[in-house]
C-alpha cells in the first residue's frame, strides 16, 4: 500500500464493495459446482446460487474449474486421419503433430482439439433399454450424439475443404502413458505402437476399444 | 446488555475498516504497468500465431466451422451458455483478415501503451469474442491471458512504461482538463489501481485452491507419481524427463510439493513471511511446466501473474536500480 485510503463516500465504497462481491461470487461458484457435483448431481444449494451468476460467469469465460492434470495425468487422445487420393497412395496423418504444427502455440491449440473431440464423444444411442425406462435421458444422450457428430462431420469438411477432391476418414486414437513399474523394469521409447489404440465408435454395451 | 451490544459492533467495524483498507487504499501502477507490457506482448503474439493458419480455426471452412460453434453454446445440442460473439456470423475471408488485423493493431497498442484507457477494454473485448468462437482448441493459457487483460482494463495501467507517460511529459505538462488527465493519466496511486490488483491476486488465489482441490481427488497426486505421469505424456513433452522413473524420492517429493504448495497458496502468499517462498516455487513449477512440458507460453503468464503479489514500490526500486548503471554510462 501506498498512502492513506482516499475519501471515497460511503456510498461509492457500498456500491463497489457490493459489485465486488458479486464479481467474486462468479469466480467461485463455476469451480465449486464441478467440485460439489455427485450423485445427485450438482450440490443443490451450490446450484441454485450458480443460476443468478451463471450468464455473466459464462459471458467473460470465467466459468472455468481450473483442473488441470487432475484428478490424475492421463493419455493422451489424437486424431487419426486418412486421406484416399485418386491413383495415389493413402495418405496418413496423426493431430497433433509437432512437426507440422509450429509454433508450439499453434501444435498445442490442435492437441487441445482432438482432446475435446475425446471430452465430447458419445457413443451412439440410446439403446432400446433406455429409450423405455428415461425418455429424457434418451433425449439428452441423442442431443449429445448430435453434438460429437456434428463436430466430428465439421472436421472431415475442413479437412476436404484441403484436400479438394479426395476422400477423408478420422478416427479417434488414444496414446497411454506408459505404467511407471513397467517402465522402471523395461523402458520403451513413449512412441512405441503397443502405447496407441484406436478408439471405436460404437454401442457402449461392445468392448469400446481395440 | 449495551457492553456485549457494543463490543459486537466494535469488532463488526474493524471487518469494515479492513475491508475498506483492503480495497480502497491507493496503490502505484507499477507493477500493472510491468504486467500490461507482458500481457500485452504476449496477446500479440497468441494473435499472431493465430494469423499463420487463420483459415482453420475462424470461417465457414475451419476445424469447428461456425455453425458448429454457435450450435456448441446456443442449445442445439442440449447445452446452452451466455458466451456470445459476432465471430461466428462472419463468413468472409477478407472480413476476418480486417478484422483479426484491426485487433493485432489495438493488441500492440495496448502492449506498447498507446491510449491504453481505449485500447485496453477493447483489446479484452476481442479477447474475448476469439475465446467463444474458439471454442474447443483453448486451454489454461488463454484463461489466465484474458484474466489479466481483464482486470488491467480497471486500472491505469498505461500511466507508467508506456506511449501515454511519454505524451503526457512532452505535451501535457500543464492540466489541460478532465478527459485529457483521463485519457493520459499521471503515475500516481489509485483506488482502481488496487482494486484490479486485489481482484488479480484473490482470482490467482481461486485458480490454484480448486487446482489444487482437483488433484487431491485424484491418486497419483498423493502416492507421489503424478509427476512422472505428466512428464512422460509424449504429446505435452518438449524435454525429456523419464530418466525421472529412476529417482522415485525426487519425483514423488515435487508431486508432493506441487500438491500441497497448490493447495495452500491462497493462505500462505498473504503473510510477508511465507510469501517469497510460495511465490519461488510457483516459479519453478510453471518454469518447470514450460520448459518440460511444451506450454511456454502458458508458464511466462502464470508466473507474471504472479508478480501481482510484488509491491509496485519496490518494482520501482528495482527498475531504478536497473536504468542507473545505463544512464551513468551515458552520462
Amino acid at each position: 500500500m501506498d498512502s492513506e485510503p482516499v475519501l471515497l463516500t460511503k456510498r461509492v465504497r457500498l456500491l463497489i464493495s457490493i459489485l465486488i462481491i458479486g464479481h467474486l461470487l462468479a469466480l467461485v461458484l463455476p469451480p465449486l459446482s464441478v467440485q460439489t457435483r455427485g450423485s445427485i448431481g450438482q450440490s443443490p444449494s451450490v446450484s441454485t446460487a450458480l443460476d443468478f451468476f451463471e450468464p455473466y460467469s459464462q459471458a467473460l469465460y470465467i466459468d472455468r474449474g481450473y483442473a488441470f492434470f487432475a484428478p490424475d495425468p492421463g493419455p493422451s487422445h489424437l486424431i487419426q486421419v486418412a486421406i484416399s487420393r485418386p491413383e495415389e497412395p493413402l495418405l496418413e496423418k496423426m493431430y497433433p503433430d509437432r512437426n507440422e504444427q509450429w509454433p508450439r502455440l499453434l501444435y498445442h491449440r490442435h492437441f487441445m482439439l482432438s482432446e475435446f473431440m475425446h471430452e465430447i464423444y458419445q457413443p451412439p444411442g440410446p439403446s432400446e433399454e433406455l429409450l423405455k425406462a428415461n425418455r429424457q435421458e434418451a433425449r439428452y444422450w441423442s442431443l449429445l450424439r448430435a453434438r460429437y457428430k456434428h463436430v466430428h462431420q465439421s472436421l472431415v469438411d475442413h479437412l476436404k475443404h484441403e484436400h479438394p477432391g479426395d476422400e477423408v476418414a478420422i478416427r479417434r486414437i488414444e496414446h497411454l502413458v506408459p505404467n511407471l513399474i513397467d517402465y522402471q523394469q523395461e523402458p520403451i521409447e513413449l512412441t512405441d505402437k503397443r502405447l496407441y489404440r484406436v478408439l471405436l465408435d460404437q454401442p457402449i454395451e461392445q468392448d469400446a476399444s481395440e | 446488555m449495551n457492553q456485549h451490544g457494543s463490543s459486537v459492533k466494535n469488532w463488526l467495524l474493524g471487518y469494515v475498516d479492513a475491508w475498506d483498507q483492503f480495497w480502497f487504499t491507493p496503490r502505484q501502477p507499477h507493477t500493472l504497468s510491468i504486467l500490461r507490457i507482458i500481457a500485452g506482448v504476449m496477446l500479440l503474439y497468441s494473435h499472431l500465431v493465430l494469423a499463420t493458419d487463420l483459415s482453420a480455426f475462424l470461417g465457414d471452412t475451419a476445424w469447428v466451422n461456425n455453425a458448429t460453434a454457435r450450435q456448441l453454446h446456443d442449445g442445439t445440442f442440449g447445452i446452452s451458455d451466455y458466451g456470445r460473439t459476432y465471430l461466428w456470423f462472419i463468413s468472409s475471408p477478407t472480413l476476418l483478415w480486417l478484422h483479426h488485423g484491426f485487433a493485432i493493431g489495438v493488441t500492440a497498442c495496448f502492449a506498447l501503451g498507446i491510449l491504453t484507457r481505449i485500447t485496453s477494454p477493447l483489446a479484452w473485448f476481442l479477447q474475448l469474442m476469439y475465446l467463444h468462437r474458439l471454442t474447443g482448441t483453448l486451454f489454461g493459457f488463454d484463461q489466465i491471458l484474458t484474466y489479466i487483460v481483464m482486470y488491467l482494463m480497471l486500472a491505469p495501467s498505461g500511466s507508467c512504461y508506456s506511449v501515454d507517460a511519454w505524451l503526457r511529459r512532452r505535451f501535457i505538462s500543464i492540466d489541460r482538463g478532465r478527459f485529457w488527465n483521463w485519457l493520459f493519466p499521471e503515475a500516481k496511486a489509485t483506488v482502481l489501481a488496487n482494486i484490479a490488483t486485489r481482484l488479480l491476486q484473490l482470482h490467482l488465489c481461486l485458480i490454484y485452491l480448486f487446482g489444487g482441490i482437483s488433484k487431491a481427488r485424484g491418486q497419483t497426486w498423493w502416492d507421489g507419481t503424478a509427476v512422472w505421469y505428466s512428464v512422460s505424456n509424449y504429446e505435452y513433452q518438449s524435454l525429456d524427463m523419464t530418466w525421472l522413473s529412476g529417482y522415485p524420492r525426487l519425483f514423488s517429493a515435487m508431486t508432493h510439493v506441487t500438491l500441497f504448495w497448490e493447495v495452500f497458496y491462497c493462505a500462505l502468499v498473504w503473510p510477508r513471511l511465507t510469501r517469497p517462498f510460495v511465490i519461488a516455487i510457483a516459479v519453478a513449477v510453471h518454469a518447470g511446466i514450460a520448459i518440460a512440458l511444451g506450454m511456454i507460453t502458458f508458464g511466462i503468464m502464470m508466473i507474471a501473474a504472479n508478480m501481482i503479489f510484488i509491491s509496485p514500490v519496490w518494482m520501482q526500486h528495482v527498475l531504478v536500480r536497473l536504468r542507473r548503471p545505463s544512464q551513468q554510462d551515458e552520462g
